[in-house]
């Protein structure tokens, strides 16, 4: 089932609106300042956050919008700006929970981040060296966020609260930020001929 | 998943541009600069220079030509007027948030662009450098792309589009401003319906 169809197969089993504006979906959000936890939430605060850290302002869509996840992107910052591995080098796993549902269960990252070389995709590049060091004016990036492409489509229905969820044993995160952004095919509302 | 060409014809047809399907099916691009620093590109297309700057008169396609848009990319031009790669320029922290309005139609909405890397941009290009006081080592070009999952989004004949973006710092949440030597470049990337006088002319 293509991720169209998928997407219109749940909001009509949901009895949510299936109109609306197609379109390619990112949701974004940041946690500043994470230091060294075990766990992380993304999606649950959002308070004192620009629209350059988040594009949502609660955790869930509006009533007429809809997304199915593709790919789940992670990313750490230095506080100077310049990209680090995702939590370090250590294993961690990626929980993605829907309403009181959790659709993706401790899938680990690490894999897809890094220096083990080791993506679960075929298109992966490497992703990074150990050497960590940019020149003077912080151009050079020496590391790629980590990414998962995901199997089966995901679906966040309208109004849904949801969450996603890093484990690790003391994940070092830094000073700087950390990002998780959840990209994927949507619908947005779109008022067509009913104002 | 549908494809590129009946997406075309479904929306065509919605519209009622009956005599689309009769066009050049091809493969096409626009670009565009916002050299203004507006914060917004294509609206301002009609006084860039062509083909530095932009390679459409106005922002708007002529009868029977349209669009799929399928990649939005973006770009930095400098003050020389060369092509650069957003990264290199801003850094790895900044982030561009977009929204491609189509008509009085936001069809793309907050959008993040990651200078580290977007989502879906898998297969990145390497390059070589030489920090300062470093070794040669290995370093990534990261993509700043928008690859359009599922259903590309059509920009029909005669309707007018623009992006319309804001540059972040995604630690602070910031704003950057860009300046005239870090000026932001757009392009769109897809299926075209070029104008095709067969059956008319």
């Amino acid at each position: 089932m293509s991720q169209v169809s998928k997407l219109s197969f749940v909001d009509g089993k949901l009895g949510a609106p299936t109109s609306g504006q197609q379109t390619t979906r990112v949701l974004f959000n940041t946690i500043e300042n994470p230091g060294t936890t075990s766990s992380l939430t993304f999606f649950r605060s959002f308070q004192g956050l620009t629209n350059g850290q988040t594009n949502l302002t609660q955790n869930k869509l509006d009533s007429m919008e809809s997304m199915v996840i593709k790919t789940i992107w992670l990313a750490q910052f230095f506080s100077s700006g310049s990209l680090d591995t995702f939590g370090g080098f250590v294993q961690q796993t990626v929980s993605i929970i829907v309403g009181n549902q959790t659709v993706v269960k401790n899938l680990p990252i690490q894999f897809n981040q890094g220096v083990a070389g080791q993506a679960f995709d075929r298109l992966h590049e490497n992703g990074g060296t150990l050497n960590q060091q940019v020149n003077s004016s912080a151009t050079v990036q020496n590391v790629q966020p980590a990414e998962i492409r995901l199997l089966t489509d995901i679906v966040i229905p309208p109004q849904v609260a949801f969450e996603v969820r890093i484990d690790s044993n003391s994940g070092v995160y830094g000073s700087g930020a950390v990002v998780c952004a959840l990209a994927g095919y949507g619908k947005i509302f779109s008022a067509g001929n009913s104002f | 998943m549908i494809s590129a060409q009946d997406k075309i014809l479904h929306v065509a047809n919605k519209l009622g541009l009956t005599s689309l399907k009769d066009m050049q099916a091809s493969t096409g691009a626009v670009y565009d600069v916002d050299t203004e620093l507006s914060g917004t590109i294509f609206s301002q297309a009609s006084r860039h220079a062509n083909p530095s700057v932009t390679n459409i008169n106005e922002n708007q396609f002529e009868v029977n030509e349209a669009l799929l848009v399928e990649t939005v990319a973006f770009y930095v031009k400098d003050g020389s007027g060369n092509v650069v790669n957003f990264q290199g320029v801003y850094g790895s922290q900044a982030v561009i948030v977009f929204d491609l309005i189509i008509g009085n139609k936001r069809t793309i909405k907050e959008t993040p662009v990651f200078a580290a890397g977007s989502p879906f941009t898998f297969a990145n290009t390497s390059n070589q450098t030489k920090p300062l006081g470093g070794d040669l080592l290995q370093c990534f070009v990261p993509r700043h792309q928008v690859y359009m999952e599922g259903a590309g989004i059509l920009i029909p004949p005669q309707i007018q589009w623009y992006v319309q973006y804001t540059i972040f710092n995604v630690i602070t949440g910031d704003i950057i401003a860009p300046t005239d030597a870090t000026a932001l470049g757009c392009y769109l990337f897809g299926t075209k319906v070029n104008l095709n006088f067969n059956t008319s002319i």
